[in-house]
Parts: structure tokens; C-alpha cells; sequence
């Protein structure tokens, strides 16, 4: 019966979330439309598109290596959620590694796809909290959020996100840590101007983890120690 | 402008998709938990699992705020808050919208040079820009999963032991933060120049605080069998590398 029960909520996860996914880009490409009717100016498409070439299409790029690299982290409730709601890096991603480690589960799993969705709900559902409150206080927050005092503690916002995760990840893998840590701080240090597409240098330090981990794997059965 | 960019319509526009989203999300959260119990989960650790997400958010959920708050002396409030709530990212939208503030003619983000038109299309170049993971998804998340599941199973059944993936997930992961810390070692050595040591030192003294402080939580959590904690323990490791940048 669960493993009726549990196709089934594979299957409905996958519908919901193609016409959720539908609905969220139509609402969103709609409503400067929308808005441009009620200010009384609509959008300028000849300037739309010459500025889409200029800056869209290296997101455009990013965002299917996000697609093709998060969403096997992600599993399908919580990669449609995630891309609905983005701040992936920042956020969702270490957002559900951490749900994943607490739990202990494996990807590809059912129990972690649960445990995935789950924490990208429950994570998503905080920030609309958070921006909403935090909208509706705007005035007496402002001058407390924006004050200089403050200003270091959330400048370092990422920072302190990824040392604390460094921490948890490391600790189980220091072999594996090790070369990538290494390589990556000593090519910022060679070319510091790619300190500015950290996002993009992603893509090749995951790599080398990634062909490191497979060697270690082949090895022993297993990426720890 | 900047009054008619704050108008209730807006809000009202903005709060609706938001909304629509927050319901899209409680959906998703429901249906997991239900099928968490089915799957004879433990319905502790379904919960613990809510809470440590939602820790966690709260602090970089801030950080998001205050980006709402650096885009609404230009944008209005509505605008920047539906973006950063839904689909958007912290470090893209402030770029995009600069981009397509000067392809509109507008110069630099400001809410002096603002006009309709100018506002309508920087918004519909911020909606058009980042939505290729919606896109992308609606059309392969589902045959990208199973090709990948089929291929994990295919390969436990031959061999007789675990799967690459999840190590090769981590793997990533940990490339991940190791490009981070990187930059961050990167930015003090020669952030200033090629091997001045003058760069910016904060981000990376935040990150070892934050980084002994999750160590101090983990012993608590592990060897004292506090399992409660670790709930908090990257939100608190968060706060004190946090705290730590005001005193540097």
C-alpha cells in the first residue's frame, strides 16, 4: 500500500509542480505588464531584448548549469520549489544539505526526496515570512537594519553560512577538503578578479571535488575519513 | 514616481503572487509530511527537519531584506519585495536591474531619473533574465531524475554496493563551499594587489568563528547527546560569526 501511496505522491509532485512552475513564470512575466498599465507606461521590448542580450544571457547559461547541477541535490518537490523561490546558492542549497545530513539520508532516496522537499518548503514558506514582516515594519526597521553598526554583520551573511558548513562537511572528508580548498584559494590568489564570479567558480572546484571523490570511492567503497 | 511605485495596486499585485507562492509552498511542505509518515518516517525528525530549516533561513533571510531595502529607494517597496521573495537571488537582482537601468536610458538606478516606461521594462528584464530553472524544470525535472535514478539503480544492482551519486553530491557541495572559503583567502592575499595582504580579512575570520563555533555545537549535539541542538546549531554558529564582523 505505501508503495502505492508513495508512487502516487511521486507522480501528483511532478504535476503540481509543472503547473505551479507555469503559473509562477506567467504571473511573473505578466505583472510588469500589469504594472506598466497602472503607472501608465508599458515596457520598452526593443530595450527589453537589447538588454537580455546584454546581461540575460549569461544567466540564461548559469541557470541551466544550475538546473543540471542542483536539481539531483534537490530531488523533484524540492527542485521545483527551489527554482520557484530561488536564492539557491545562498541558501536552498545548503538549506537542504543540512536537512540531508541531519537526517541522514541518501540522494535518490524516497525518505531523502521527503526530507528535500520538506526543508525547501519550510525554508521558502521563512523567507516570505521574514520579507513580509520585514515590509510591513519597513519604517521603524530601516534605520536599525541600515545602521552602520550593523552593517559588517550582514555584509558577512554568506561568509558565515559557508564556514559553518565548511565546518560539517570537512570534518567528515578532511582528505577530500583538502585539494579543492587549496587549489581554489591559491587561483583567487593567482587571478584575484575572479573573486567576483565565486559562483561561476563553482562549477570547476565541484568538478575537481567531484573526480577526487569518484578516485577515493573507487578505492575504499566510501568518500569518508 | 517613487509614490506611484509604492501605491497599494502594487502591493496588492506584488502580495498576490507572493502569496499564491506561499500557498504553493505549504502545499508542498503538507504533501511531504504525509508522505513522510506513509513511507514510516520518524515523525520526530520530519519535524526537526521543519525547525533547523527554518533557523537556518531566518538570519539570510535578513540579509535578503536589507537587499530590499537597497532596491526600494529605486524600484518602490512592491517591486524589489515579490522579487527577492520569489524566483529572485540577492546577488542577481541588484545587477540585472543596474544592467537594464542603463539600456533604458535611465543612467544609474535612482528613483529621480525613474519613468513608467523605464520601470516597466527594468522589471520585465528582471522577470525575463533568471526563470530558465522554472522553465527547465517544468519541461526535465522528471525525465532527468529518472534517467539519473535508473542509472544509480542500475549501477547498486551490478556492483553490490552504495552508489556514487550521493557521494558525488557532497562531492559538489563541498566544491561549493570550497570556492567560497577560497575567495575569501583569495580577497585578503591580493584583494588589494597580487600578495599585499591588504585585502579585506573579515569574511574569512567570520567564516572560522562561524566554522568553531558549529564545532563546539557539533560536540554538544554528538557527545552529549543533545540532538536538540543541532536544530540551531548553523543559525547560533551564524549569529557569532555574524556578531564576530562588528568587533573586527
Amino acid at each position: 500500500m505505501n508503495n502505492e501511496y508513495l508512487e502516487k505522491y511521486n507522480r501528483g509532485t511532478h504535476i503540481i509542480g509543472r503547473i505551479v512552475s507555469a503559473i509562477a513564470l506567467f504571473l511573473l512575466v505578466g505583472a510588469p505588464f500589469l504594472i506598466g498599465k497602472i503607472i501608465g507606461g508599458m515596457p520598452n521590448l526593443s530595450a527589453v531584448a537589447k538588454g537580455f542580450i546584454s546581461v540575460g544571457l549569461i544567466w540564461t547559461i548559469s541557470s541551466v548549469v544550475e538546473f543540471l547541477v542542483y536539481t539531483p541535490m534537490l530531488g523533484a518537490g524540492g527542485g521545483y520549489l527551489a527554482f520557484i523561490t530561488g536564492n539557491l546558492i545562498n541558501m536552498k542549497i545548503p538549506c537542504a544539505m543540512n536537512a540531508k545530513e541531519m537526517a541522514g539520508t541518501k540522494s535518490g532516496t524516497t525518505e531523502n526526496e521527503i526530507i528535500s522537499t520538506l526543508s525547501i518548503a519550510a525554508s521558502s514558506l521563512t523567507t516570505i515570512v521574514v520579507l513580509a514582516l520585514g515590509v510591513l515594519l519597513l519604517t521603524p526597521l530601516q534605520p536599525v537594519l541600515q545602521s552602520e553598526t550593523l552593517q559588517p554583520a550582514f555584509a558577512n551573511v554568506v561568509p558565515a553560512l559557508f564556514g559553518a558548513m565548511a565546518y560539517q562537511y570537512f570534518r567528515k572528508n578532511l582528505k577530500l577538503a583538502v585539494v579543492p580548498l587549496v587549489i581554489m584559494s591559491i587561483l583567487f590568489i593567482l587571478v584575484p578578479t575572479l573573486i567576483s564570479q565565486t559562483s561561476i567558480m563553482i562549477l570547476p572546484s565541484g568538478a575537481i571535488t567531484i573526480v577526487l571523490a569518484y578516485l577515493i570511492f573507487k578505492k575504499k567503497g566510501s568518500i569518508e575519513g | 514616481m517613487i509614490e506611484t511605485l509604492n501605491s497599494p495596486a502594487l502591493f496588492v499585485i506584488c502580495g498576490g503572487i507572493i502569496g499564491f507562492v506561499a500557498i504553493v509552498c505549504l502545499i508542498f511542505l503538507i504533501r511531504a509530511y504525509k508522505a513522510g509518515i506513509a513511507a514510516g518516517m520518524d515523525k520526530a525528525m520530519l519535524k526537526r527537519t521543519i525547525t533547523s530549516s527554518v533557523t537556518f533561513t531566518i538570519l539570510p533571510s535578513v540579509g535578503i531584506l536589507l537587499g530590499v531595502i537597497a532596491l526600494s529607494g529605486s524600484l518602490g517597496t512592491p517591486w524589489p519585495w515579490l522579487r527577492l521573495s520569489v524566483i529572485g537571488a540577492l546577488h542577481y537582482e541588484t545587477q540585472v536591474a543596474q544592467a537594464a537601468a542603463e539600456q533604458v536610458g535611465v543612467g544609474s538606478l535612482s528613483a529621480a531619473n525613474m519613468t513608467p516606461v523605464g520601470f516597466a521594462t527594468i522589471a520585465l528584464l528582471m522577470s525575463i533574465c533568471i526563470p530558465w530553472g522554472m522553465i527547465l524544470s517544468f519541461f526535465f525535472n522528471k525525465s532527468y531524475l529518472k534517467k539519473l535514478q535508473g542509472k544509480n539503480k542500475e549501477e547498486e544492482n551490478k556492483e553490490k554496493k552504495p552508489n556514487f551519486g550521493d557521494s558525488a553530491m557532497i562531492a559538489m557541495f563541498m566544491g561549493l563551499v570550497s570556492a567560497y572559503i577560497g575567495s575569501y583567502i583569495g580577497g585578503f592575499v591580493s584583494g588589494e594587489g597580487a600578495f599585499t595582504f591588504k585585502g579585506d580579512l573579515t569574511p574569512l575570520i567570520v567564516s572560522v568563528v562561524s566554522a568553531i563555533v558549529m564545532a563546539i555545537f557539533t560536540y554538544f549535539a554528538e557527545k552529549k547527546h543533545m540532538v536538540w541542538l543541532e536544530s540551531f546549531s548553523i543559525a547560533g554558529s551564524m549569529l557569532v560569526g555574524m556578531l564576530a564582523a562588528i568587533f573586527i
